[in-house]
């Protein structure tokens, strides 16, 4: 075996595969496409109605802009906190990274019980428009996508106490912070597309 | 440890590892599961993407066997019924064979050979995430089941009496066929992340193999598909879950908002990976490499682009109160201008196979596998120039416009094409070729999926009924199209079997025949699936080729 200099640099090491982050796009982009084939069929259905001179949501339905903005508002702030703990986990700081995850999760049930809130309140009955058939459909569908973004930024955090995330390795949170803004941008989408247009 | 990871005693058997202290060796050790245990708590890649080929081709085979049912149906198309007992059975078994034939035939079937042959071309030991890939198949194999099963218990994707259709079957098959999209979707994305990070050290995305290079593409594309459908499906059973449906989930609106899925451009989606395997196999028979490697992608990913379909949803139209004919899907020029561009890629990847042929030099070495890809090959060409005419009348319509009287004649022909069986021809020749080359790839790869080659003379024993039925079904469909056959002979708008109901199709007793022939297709392809699995069966029991080399050196 020929004898190796002295000084000589090592070879450059294998890039990192980065699995979770690329199932994770795979998995957020899937997302963000049924979120646009519901609201295209919102939008449709919508244009449709009023383009026939009819009403969309019904008279008799009381939808308030009040707690979707208050929800939209609570997303948009868990975006920084989602940010927090990614920027905390890159620099080995572990405390804040759990405790800006656990902020984050909080957000989140926050936005759930507002949205729970408001489905008690605004007197909307799924059979007796499509309005109501498309709103429910979607707003469940949200909460169904902040539940899992709460399951993999809980799974994340647990994985940090655990000691396995560090400033070397930081695809976990990373790949729920992809995810998590995905749910987010999702809702600010909903929030104009169906409580401000209504 | 994650549902992500592989599972240690995986990794370690895998890698051989038996270099544990002697000390432990008296301790209970923990070993995996052999047989049917094995089997359903499997990670390794090649046994599920066995599961995948073996259960995918039985469920082509009930897709054929539905589609002979119709067929012996349409044999007789104004004597009443011969094998339903109603309308609403017909339009089951119509809605069924689709989502059969593709959700649980032939998409499983490329994922299947996808998963247990992309980690050998990458260089890779495994799938992405393995026991995602195996949920995938399991969820899959329970969700094709119950929605067949559904189906026939006065289910279906919808109903056009109400009074024989069972609200919770109905439901119950379009929940089950969410399944069957969501782990598709989920199989996609394993074999997505696995193409893209599970590369060998130095490969890039355009050095992969044609087959691995068309899965990407063809994940891709799913991948903005498959979340679409399950949007409509959930829309649907949500509607369906109030006292009435109001739209989206009563009378045959379920398959309406599906419908999509089974027809151009969305169809050739399904069959994106029938570029690579037969890039694959057509080189190796000419005993070569692929040359214009990068060209060829090139194809491959505009064939991808152009075939994505979810945006053609005709099954709004109709809710738009001010439509016109400038609001038909189908009529627009986006619509007709991606069946238009498809053919030209199509024949673009004609000419690079040539190019390949010619720059071999030498004869081809025919093969089962060639002979498939060559025909699958010919039925994709088939299904993009059925969809040309199926446009032509649209897109030349501006000719109509400066002289209606001079291509009126040729304007006759091409009119009213639109809902005929011209569309389900289109469909058949799209997945039938798709379908004919996953036959191909198992051929070509069986040594590495199943330890030993299939054997050659039963390979071509049943080349001939697969190649020659799959050509009989979707010619018979196309042609009665052109006869104003219609693609769906019973749904809502359409009043079933009222007398002189099939009066509007030209020359019936000729459409007759040309179905009679359309089902001498399905019995054919059938026995050739059937000789298909005969030679799988015999090479999965037979001794692998590891063995029989063990045994000779012995």
């Amino acid at each position: 075996m020929a004898d190796i200099p002295v000084g000589t640099p090592l070879a450059a090491p294998l890039p990192r595969q980065r699995t979770l982050l690329v199932g994770t796009v795979f998995g957020t982009a899937a997302s963000l496409m049924y979120f646009a084939a519901l609201l295209a069929v919102y939008l449709r259905e919508r244009s449709d109605a009023l383009t026939g001179g009819g009403e969309w949501i019904p008279s008799s339905a009381n939808i308030q802009l009040a707690p979707p903005t208050v929800a939209a508002w609570t997303m948009l702030m868990s975006v920084v906190t989602m940010q927090w703990a990614v920027y905390s986990i890159a620099r080995d700081d572990r405390t804040h990274a759990i405790m800006a995850t656990s902020l984050t999760t909080l957000f989140g049930l926050s936005v759930v019980v507002t949205t729970s809130f408001q489905y008690t309140e605004m007197g909307l009955v799924a059979d007796e428009s499509i309005a109501a058939v498309l709103i429910y459909t979607i707003s469940a569908s949200h909460l169904a996508m902040i539940a899992i973004g709460l399951v993999f930024l809980l799974l994340m955090a647990f994985r940090a106490l655990a000691g396995q995330y560090s400033s070397r390795q930081t695809d976990g949170f990373v790949a729920a912070s992809i995810y998590w803004y995905a749910v987010v941008f999702v809702y600010v989408v909903i929030w104009t597309a169906i409580f401000v247009l209504k | 440890m994650t549902l992500t990871e592989t599972r240690p005693e995986t990794e370690a058997v895998a890698a051989g590892d038996d270099s544990r202290p002697a000390t432990q060796s008296s301790a209970p050790q923990w070993t995996p599961p052999t047989g049917l245990a094995g089997v359903l708590s499997t990670g390794d890649h090649r046994v599920i993407g066995r599961l995948y080929i073996v259960f995918s081709l039985l469920l082509s085979g009930v897709a054929l066997t539905l589609g002979m049912l119709i067929g012996i149906e349409q044999a007789d198309i104004d004597g009443g019924f011969g094998v339903f007992g109603q309308a609403n059975e017909v339009f089951q078994v119509f809605g069924l064979y689709r989502t059969t034939l593709i959700l649980c035939g032939l998409v499983p079937l490329f994922l299947g050979l996808a998963t247990a042959v992309i980690p050998n071309q990458l260089g890779a030991s495994s799938v992405a995430f393995p026991r995602a890939a195996a949920a995938a198949f399991w969820t899959w194999l329970v969700g094709a089941i119950a929605h067949i099963a559904a189906t026939f218990s006065y289910g279906g994707l919808g109903s056009l009496q109400a009074e024989v259709a069972r609200g919770q079957s109905v439901e119950l098959t379009v929940l089950s066929l969410g399944m069957i999209g969501l782990s598709l979707l989920v199989g996609s994305g394993v074999i997505f992340t696995t193409l893209v990070t599970q590369r060998s050290a130095g490969m890039d995305l355009l050095q992969m193999p044609a087959f691995s290079w068309s899965m990407l593409v063809a994940t891709g594309v799913w991948l903005f598909s498959l979340p679409v459908l399950l949007a409509n499906l959930v829309i649907s059973w949500v509607d369906m879950r109030g006292a009435d449906a109001l739209g989206f989930g009563g009378g045959d609106a379920p398959f309406g908002m599906v419908a999509w899925a089974f027809d151009a451009p969305q169809v050739y989606a399904w069959t994106i990976p029938l570029l690579g395997i037969a890039a694959e196999v057509f080189t190796a028979a000419h005993r070569s490499s692929p040359k214009l490697f990068e060209p060829m992608a090139f194809i491959v990913g505009a064939f991808g682009l152009l075939s994505f379909g979810a945006w053609a949803q005709s099954f709004f139209d109709s809710g738009d109160p001010l439509a016109t004919d400038a609001h038909i899907v189908t009529n627009e020029v986006v619509f007709t201008a991606f069946a238009l561009a498809i053919a030209l890629v199509v024949l673009a990847y004609g000419g690079w196979l040539a190019f390949n042929a010619y720059s071999a030099g030498q004869r081809p070495q025919i093969t089962p596998q060639f002979v498939l890809v060559i025909v699958s090959g010919a039925l994709l060409t088939a299904a993009v120039v059925a969809g040309v005419l199926r446009v032509a009348e649209p897109a030349l319509g501006v000719l109509r416009e400066a002289d209606g009287d001079i291509w009126r004649g040729f304007f006759d022909a091409m009119d009213d094409l639109e809902g005929s069986s011209l569309v389900t021809g289109i469909m058949n020749f799209a997945v039938l070729g798709g379908l004919l080359a996953a036959v191909a790839g198992l051929f070509h790869w069986a040594p590495r999926l199943l330890g030993r080659p299939l054997n050659a003379p039963l390979g071509f024993l049943s080349v001939l009924p697969l190649a020659g039925g799959a050509i009989l079904i979707g010619a018979t469909d196309a042609l009665g199209g052109f006869f104003d056959q219609p693609a769906q002979p019973y749904s809502a708008g359409n009043p079933p079997y009222g007398p002189g109901h099939f009066d509007e199709i030209d020359a019936l007793g000729f459409v007759e025949a040309l179905n009679v022939i359309g089902l001498i297709g399905y019995i054919a392809v059938l026995g050739g699936l059937a000789l298909v699995a005969l030679n799988v069966a015999r090479s999965l029991t037979g001794t692998s080729m590891a063995e029989a080399n063990q045994g000779e050196e012995a």
